[in-house]
């Protein structure tokens, strides 16, 4: 059954292909259209050409559009084709289906096929895909592992250049012959534009593994932030390259730059970001532009400190982070859900293009072969990059709360594939004999970690799960107290103000409250009478409550029980007691703005929401002061979800200040109504509802 | 700022003769024989300027006046619960961040403001820890006494191993955690009350039926007198392979 659509992609995307390949030579000729226009209407001077072809007419966008369609047919295909997302990352696919295509043009047109410029990767299709992460970057994770991100990612990405830039040489200086002219500065080149890392093409392998919402921030934000050192180190050494001779002076003043560059972007972002919120704020007369304003403000900051030679990336992730509160307060539910919508479609489309042109470009006649060189470059990356992490770790785990498990280690250390960064960057390289060398070697490079690690890690790492679970099977006791003593001891040090995080973040909120979002949000927004109630009653729900005695259930009979029992309470428990803060967030993802959680689940809470509503109608008072710390916390929470979901959302915005139409609406929310199917169960848990209500938002989050 | 000043202006005017009375009362004491719990306490001045070094550094909110005669019982408090009094003034400060409006005392909404504790599971259990059953408030020392429970069990074990009954012994420790799963006090975890708290940590993702199993189970294997419940012997026992010493303790900046 996966057969025949698979069947009709390929056959699909061959006759593309096949007016593709035989397009392209006119694109590269000098275009003889003048001659062939006059020519064609020269053969038919007195008679009306009924149907005629004027190709040269159309041709720029007309390619443009058939290779964006090529590369959406191909992810179609991906999806389509059963097991194989599971097994083999999606970037595997679109390098083969580039691959095939290259293959093909070269079959026909006896000559390479068209290359991607560096210039348009870089203005183009870049980024699409660094706003997008910026964009659904978790905030509060992300500035809580803060510390940790830039630690693997500032030191992680300079001890991986100078380590393999270094050694790089060592290797071109054990073989003269070969490698003779290649110097220590191209060396260093080499080993910052190979040093960029791609992790999140790793994530979408992880979709069924257990990735914790710590590791996935800490791979998510060091693949972003690894992306812009990457890229400064890169610019930096270039520039070394034009000078006639580096100095030590030089040496410095390429520090400072670095620092500046960094710093550069980072203020560049931030004031885009503002204006950007400033602008949203007035949005309101003129919905249907709203989304376009924060496309335009992020590619505004990004071709601004591109033309400042800034850290472009920095920048435009900065823009991100700093207007998307404010935005999504601002503008209606459709205007974010046509920002989310489109963020997503534009990175997607970005880096599968940019798969496939990889694929397309490897099947090239300027290959230049080095075995020596090809090969150590592999050993080398893999080997750095693990002395690195390991070497890394345990400095901040003791800094940190949740200590970088081995087993995070090797996701973080072997997950680092290299992808569309390095390639581009290879490609920018000035001109000198070895070119075409750092080239292959690139190519080799990402084919092999996309291919060999992306499809290995999974079954490594259950392997490696396998093994440490052997070793140590706790008692659940053990891990039930465990957990419980781990969500104390967040409790107390959030109690006590731990390390003085807390005060810096308070601050910000304050100033944020007291400034920020007065001046940059618009007036009715700014107080959600309708959730302030909400979340009053179930913090004290959640205090009150717990203290009470809940329902009497008639106590089970003690019994020994089954080992099958045993082995799916373990399950059950390893599964969810896993995560830290119990939040069990799915892999990021690039193809679907909702997370494809079971349907059961996302209906539950939806259910629980009307047997809640109907509760809490008699306790509508609130304490005044209460609000903007209400609506502080929720909108921390609903920033989360806000990357997820959209049903929480209408939640938030159809609400007037009766809690009845917040009955209707939520019973409105489910796009597709379907009967309950565990009815039994939630009406079971209806018993307890108020305890719930913390995690309603914490599951709607996790959507 | 201000609502500190105003804290520690009130609180030191008032009592700040009897401070100074306690102050030098201590540092008489000193001279005699080390006092019996066993801390060994450098001269009062030396450790006054410590703490100036150390409260001015490690509270940026400090207004540079952070020496311990601002805290009522500091030196009572120092010795009762270990801590040291960087730490203290830090948890002073703490606690004068806490009380905004400065109440000198802390009621369970303040704890409520605190966003990330709002989001815990058990969130609820930790501020009601704080809090005995009847009254709502909470003046500094029961604030510090509670906390006393994380101190990390010091490298000098002879001074621990003096007061098994330390707050902060890993008794100690674990008694604290077996009262906030048993919220009735009656000494032993029902099943009920594991159900509970299960059911706050995993909430929606697991099926009732699958919690009273896991609790079920739980149960079973701490009771060792077939009760039905875990007491706190019991419960000690279950987790005697865990290192609880390590898990239960707060880092503060040193």
């Amino acid at each position: 059954m996966m057969a025949a659509p698979r069947t009709l992609f390929w056959l699909l995307s061959g006759s593309l292909l096949g007016c593709g390949g035989l397009t392209p030579p006119q694109a590269h000729s000098p275009p003889p259209s003048a001659g062939v226009n006059s020519s064609l209407h020269a053969d038919a001077p007195t008679a009306l050409r009924v149907f005629s072809v004027d190709y040269h007419h159309v041709q720029a966008p007309f390619e443009i559009v058939l290779w964006i369609m090529l590369a959406s047919l191909a992810k179609l295909g991906f999806h389509w084709s059963g097991r194989v997302p599971a097994v083999v990352p999606e970037s595997c696919v679109l390098i083969m289906v580039g691959l095939l295509v290259g293959g093909v043009i070269y079959g026909v047109r006896h000559s390479a096929p068209p290359t991607l410029s560096a210039d348009s990767f870089f203005l183009f299709l870049l980024p699409p895909i660094v706003l997008d992460a910026g964009y659904f970057l978790p905030g509060r994770l992300f500035f809580e592992n803060l510390g940790t991100i830039l630690w693997y990612a500032v030191l992680g990405t300079f001890w991986n250049v100078l380590g393999i830039g270094l050694s790089l040489y060592g290797v071109c200086l054990l073989a003269p012959s070969s490698l003779g002219d290649i110097s220590l500065l191209h060396c260093l080149l080499f080993g910052s534009l190979i040093a960029a890392v791609d992790p999140v093409a790793v994530l979408s392998v992880y979709q069924e593994m257990q990735v914790n919402e710590q590791l996935h921030i800490l791979v998510f934000g060091e693949s972003l932030l690894n992306d812009a050192v990457t890229v400064v180190l890169y610019k930096l050494f270039e520039s070394f390259l034009r000078l006639p001779s580096v100095s030590g002076l030089d040496v410095l003043l390429g520090m400072c730059r670095v620092v500046v560059v960094g710093l550069g972007g980072l203020f560049l972002g931030l004031f885009f970001g503002l204006l950007a919120a400033l602008t949203s704020r007035f949005t309101s007369r003129a919905q249907v532009i709203a989304p376009l304003f924060v496309f335009l403000y992020s590619y505004l900051s990004y071709l601004t400190s591109e033309m400042l030679h800034l850290s472009g990336i920095t920048a435009i992730v900065t823009c991100a982070v700093t207007m998307k509160q404010y935005v999504e307060a601002n503008v209606s539910e459709h205007s974010n859900t046509s920002i989310q919508y489109f963020l997503k479609m534009w990175s997607s489309v970005s880096e599968t293009l940019i798969f496939i042109f990889l694929g397309v470009s490897t099947i090239q006649d300027v290959h230049m072969w080095s075995w020596p060189f090809v090969c150590s470059t592999l050993l080398l990356c893999l080997f750095w990059r693990a002395t690195g992490v390991l070497l890394l770790t345990p400095v901040v785990n003791k800094l940190r709360r949740n200590a970088v498990t081995f087993r995070d280690q090797f996701i973080i250390a072997y997950g680092g594939l290299r992808g569309a960064i390095c390639f581009s960057l290879v490609f920018l390289i000035d001109d000198f004999p070895k070119k075409r060398l750092f080239i292959t070697t690139t190519i080799v490079v990402i084919l092999f970690t996309v291919f060999v690690q992306g499809m290995t890690i999974k079954p490594l790492v259950e392997l490696l799960d396998v093994k440490r679970k052997k070793k140590t099977l706790p008692t659940v006791s053990e891990e039930i107290h465990t957990r419980f003593m781990d969500h104390l001891m967040a409790g107390m040090e959030d109690v006590v103000g731990y390390w003085g995080q807390h005060f810096w973040k308070d601050k910000f909120e304050q100033f944020n409250k007291k400034y920020l979002r007065r001046f940059l949000i618009r007036e009715d927004q700014q107080a959600h009478s309708i959730l302030r109630v909400y979340q009053e009653l179930e913090r004290r729900g959640q205090r009150g409550d717990d203290g009470a005695p809940s329902v009497v259930d008639p106590c089970p009979p003690s019994r020994p029980l089954l080992p099958e029992e045993m082995d799916s309470i373990r399950r059950i428990l390893s599964r969810n007691l896993h995560s830290f803060n119990k939040k069990q967030t799915r892999a990021y993802s690039r193809h679907s703005l909702h997370q494809d959680v079971p349907t059961n689940r996302a209906r539950k809470p939806l259910h629980r929401h009307q047997s809640v509503g109907g509760r809490y109608t008699c306790n509508a008072t609130t304490p005044q002061e209460d609000d903007e710390r209400l609506c502080d916390s929720l909108r921390g929470r609903a920033g989360l979800s806000r990357s997820h979901t959209v049903c929480s959302r209408s939640s938030r915005r159809t609400l007037s200040d009766s809690l009845a139409s917040t009955e209707s609406q939520t019973q409105s929310q489910p796009e597709n109504p379907k009967p309950e199917p565990d009815r039994t169960s939630s009406d079971q848990q209806e018993k307890a509802p108020k305890k719930h209500l913390s995690f309603n938002l914490e599951n709607e989050k996790q959507q | 700022m201000s609502v500190q000043m105003k804290q520690r202006g009130s609180g030191g005017g008032a009592s700040k003769s009897r401070d100074l009375l306690q102050v030098t009362a201590q540092r008489s004491r000193q001279d005699s024989p080390p006092p019996p719990a066993g801390q060994p306490l450098p001269p009062l001045s030396v450790r006054a300027g410590e703490d100036n070094l150390r409260g001015g550094g490690g509270g940026r909110m400090g207004s540079g006046s952070s020496s311990l005669k601002h805290i009522p019982d500091g030196q009572q408090l120092m010795e009762e619960t270990g801590f040291s009094a960087a730490h203290l003034l830090r948890l002073h400060e703490r606690f004068d961040f806490l009380d905004k409006d400065g109440r000198g005392h802390l009621r369970p909404e303040d704890f409520e403001e605190i966003r990330e504790l709002t989001e815990n599971p058990i969130g609820g259990r930790i501020i009601a820890a704080f809090f005995p059953p009847e009254k709502e408030r909470l003046d500094f020392p029961s604030f510090v006494r509670i906390l006393a429970h994380f101190r990390p069990i010091g490298k000098n074990r002879s001074r621990d191993r003096a007061q098994p009954e330390q707050a902060n012994s890993r008794t100690g420790k674990l008694k604290f955690a077996f009262e906030l799963y048993d919220q009735d006090r009656d000494g032993k975890i029902s099943r009920e009350e594991l159900l509970q708290v299960l059911r706050a940590m995993l909430g929606l993702q697991v099926t009732e039926e699958q919690l009273r199993s896991i609790a079920e189970r739980a149960v079973q294997e701490a009771d060792i007198d077939g009760d039905g419940a875990i007491s706190f012997d019991e419960f000690k026992k279950s987790l005697e392979k865990v290192d609880m010493e390590h898990k239960m303790n707060i880092r503060f900046l040193k």
